[in-house]
């Protein structure tokens, strides 16, 4: 006996616009169609980056460097690998500097950390708006992706005058760089939806999760060589894991001047749609119980 | 024809779980052994209602009777358990007013943010924005950070947003009881002017005045049930009626004092003793207040209040003003104190009193509500007579005359 809301009309709560619009909630209608839901989450766009823009405003409303932060955090813990791992663990870098190298890897792996951990706490963060408005709540860790979105572009930027200074020029691959944030996004779509929504039912996934990105970062190839893994495991990494995927494309282009593994990254991509679509399903199944118990 | 604003169709919420979080470990262990079944709070039990285009709704009833639930099941901020809602319109809705903003964010940055969340497009808010501050009445105050904001402005900022979204239906929970009085007149002549406009208005409250004089029907909760629907004016005076006289059977001790002296009985008698509740207007009143004490205390003083709620009265017998004392033997006795004529509006009244000794200090019996009655009149209720009572309870002779040129 659970309830479903179906928005019969395109809803223009975010439009503003004032046409009517018409709710019917029935609690024994039957899972109606997530891409109705999509459809709602779509309109709901605005109302995202306003909350987005929330974010990126409070986050650095009070840190005196403000903005340096996003750039200083990937760069001290790769000088930090640099001096520990590079120089007496001896990992192979590729034939590239050791910096570069793990450079590549910290900037995905940052953005992935950082979207993960920030969607997880978002829906429960704003349990008082969840009380007062109704809105689709998925919007929220949608809105905290995005505002890492913000963060990786600058981090992105220092990857490369960190490869210009180094010598490496830009080639022709360089076109495929722009493709490399996309699948980081699709993963943090896809791995981010669900902790947010449990996090509401479960505190503990606030504990759980700084000990998975842990291991996230040494399940990633941050700071070893995916050449180092025998292949099938190397392809599974790939495919599975949004940020061994968007480190090889990152090294791929920049250390090697050579294009990403098409294959292996669409594949990777369409785990990752199909695993949000998935998940998107399940948290708007327990999204219809947010209120009562955020 | 129509559809109706608002359709829900046997509607039931009840929250489940004991707890006010699980943990994993408790889901892991329940795996093991069979938790206890939750226990599940019934809100909202089986509600049919139908609310026209253009009506405006005042939903009533105790604390905990449902009313936020009904609403937030409006808004769609909670889902039903059972039943089917239909909504046609655009709401906007005043619940928690207030909360949720952000603290690190300015005045400004927060009604752009809010605005857009509650349903306002960035022009609409553009446009209004200083309709909105000048509404909130927080003046420069709007660039500085909400966390400096006293609770009292962060309240009517927020109130201030909501009030400005234009909804088909505008669903109000408890807001008027936020902020100053000026400001709550704001706030009614909002909601007046919403409903002028033809839209929707559902209002919880229990300020009984406000919503006779702002609704046309009215509604009233009993432990998540629907329990009575009408003309806004019966449905107040029936609630409030029974809100009224609820209370003594519950609250009202058998016995007040202790400590060698004690009232045992307090209330309204008729002409041969007899004690009633309903007492007609215009008439002579005999309150008797019936004693018991262990031993002889002389030059007592009484003291019988009449008030119409909030615990000011408005009308003060005292013994202490005139003088009089009255010494009180030892066991049980009786004292009246009489009115000659009551010319008070038809509703319930409660009356208060105390008792002071004449030696030492302070009260016997310190002053408190002691027992309440109802004043009734031959003539029809009429709409308007409950808010007339509910205002003012005391009826001076009068009519009314065109003076001839």
């Amino acid at each position: 006996m659970t309830a479903r809301w179906e928005p019969q009309l395109e809803p223009s709560v975010a439009s503003g616009a004032e046409q009517r619009q018409q709710y019917v909630v029935d609690s024994e209608a039957k899972l109606a169609g997530t891409l109705r839901s999509l459809r709602e989450t779509w309109s709901y766009r605005d109302v995202m980056l306003a909350f987005a823009s929330r974010s990126i405003r409070v986050k650095y409303k009070q840190a005196a460097i403000g903005l340096l932060w996003v750039v200083l955090q990937p760069l001290s813990a790769t000088l930090l690998f640099t001096l520990v791992v590079g120089k007496f663990a001896h990992v192979s870098s590729e034939h590239a500097p050791y910096l570069l190298f793990a450079l590549c890897g910290m900037t995905a792996w940052q953005f992935l950390s950082e979207a993960l951990t920030t969607s997880a706490d978002s829906v429960v963060a704003d349990s008082a708006l969840l009380r007062k408005v109704y809105f689709p709540r998925e919007i929220l860790p949608v809105a905290a992706i995005v505002a890492a979105v913000v963060d990786l572009a600058p981090s992105i930027v220092i990857l490369i005058i960190f490869e210009l200074a180094f010598g490496y020029w830009p080639t022709v691959q360089w076109l495929a760089l722009p493709l490399v944030p996309i699948a980081l996004i699709a993963g943090a779509l896809a791995y981010g939806l669900l902790p947010a929504a449990l996090n509401v039912y479960y505190r503990d996934v606030r504990y759980v999760l700084p000990f998975l990105m842990q291991l996230g970062l040494f399940l990633s190839p941050v700071i070893y060589s995916l050449s180092s893994l025998s292949r099938p495991v190397r392809d599974a990494f790939i495919i599975f894991n949004p940020a061994a995927c968007a480190i090889d494309g990152f090294r791929r282009i920049l250390l090697h001047h050579e294009w990403p593994q098409w294959l292996l990254s669409a594949a990777s991509l369409g785990w990752c749609l199909l695993l949000a679509l998935v998940t998107y399903t399940i948290f708007k199944k327990l999204e219809r119980t947010f209120s009562d118990r955020a | 024809m129509t559809q109706p604003a608002v359709t829900f169709d046997h509607v039931s919420k009840h929250y489940r779980g004991t707890r006010a979080y699980r943990s994993l470990r408790d889901d892991i262990t329940g795996l093991l052994r069979p938790a206890p079944a939750p226990v599940a709070v019934e809100a909202i039990t089986d509600v049919s209602l139908e609310i026209s285009p253009g009506e405006s709704l005042g939903i009533m009833g105790l604390n905990g009777a449902g009313k936020t639930t009904l609403l937030k099941l409006m808004c769609r901020i909670a889902y039903p358990s059972a039943g089917r809602i239909t909504i046609n319109g655009r709401i906007g809705a005043l619940i928690e007013v207030g909360t949720g903003m952000h603290p690190e964010l300015s005045g400004r940055e927060n009604v752009r943010l809010y605005g857009r969340i509650m349903g306002l497009s960035r022009n609409e808010i553009a446009r209004r924005f200083d309709e909105i501050v000048e509404f909130a009445g927080v003046g420069d105050a709007i660039d500085r950070q909400i966390k400096q904001y006293s609770s009292g402005m962060q309240l009517r900022l927020g109130f201030s947003i909501a009030a400005h979204l234009e909804p088909d239906i505008f669903v109000v929970d408890e807001a008027i009881s936020v902020g100053d009085a000026g400001f709550q007149e704001r706030c009614v002549e909002r909601m007046t002017q919403l409903s002028h406009e033809g839209r929707t208005l559902i209002f919880v409250s229990h300020d009984l005045d406000a919503i006779e004089t702002l609704c046309e029907r009215g509604v009233v909760l009993k432990s998540g049930r629907l329990a009575g629907d009408g003309p806004a004016h019966e449905i107040v005076g029936a609630y409030f009626d029974e809100v009224s006289f609820a209370r003594p059977a519950a609250m009202e001790r058998s016995e007040i004092g202790g400590g060698g002296f004690s009232l045992i009985q307090v209330g309204v008698v008729d002409h041969v003793g007899t004690a009633i509740l309903e007492v007609p207007a215009d008439q002579p009143t005999r309150i008797r207040l019936r004693y018991r004490a262990d031993r002889r205390i002389p030059g007592t003083s009484f003291t019988i209040g009449l008030s119409a709620g909030a615990g000011r009265c408005f009308v003060l017998a005292s013994m202490l003003g005139t003088g009089e004392m009255h010494d009180v033997e030892s066991g049980e006795g009786v004292i009246d104190c009489v009115f000659d004529d009551l010319p008070l509006n038809p509703r319930t009244y409660e009356i208060w009193g105390s008792v002071r000794g004449a030696a030492g200090y302070g009260d016997i019996i310190d002053w408190q509500r002691m027992s309440s009655f109802k004043v009734v009149r031959s003539e029809p209720e009429r709409k308007g007579a409950v808010m007339v009572a509910m205002r003012v309870p005391v009826r001076f002779p009068h009519h009314w005359e065109v003076p001839s040129r």
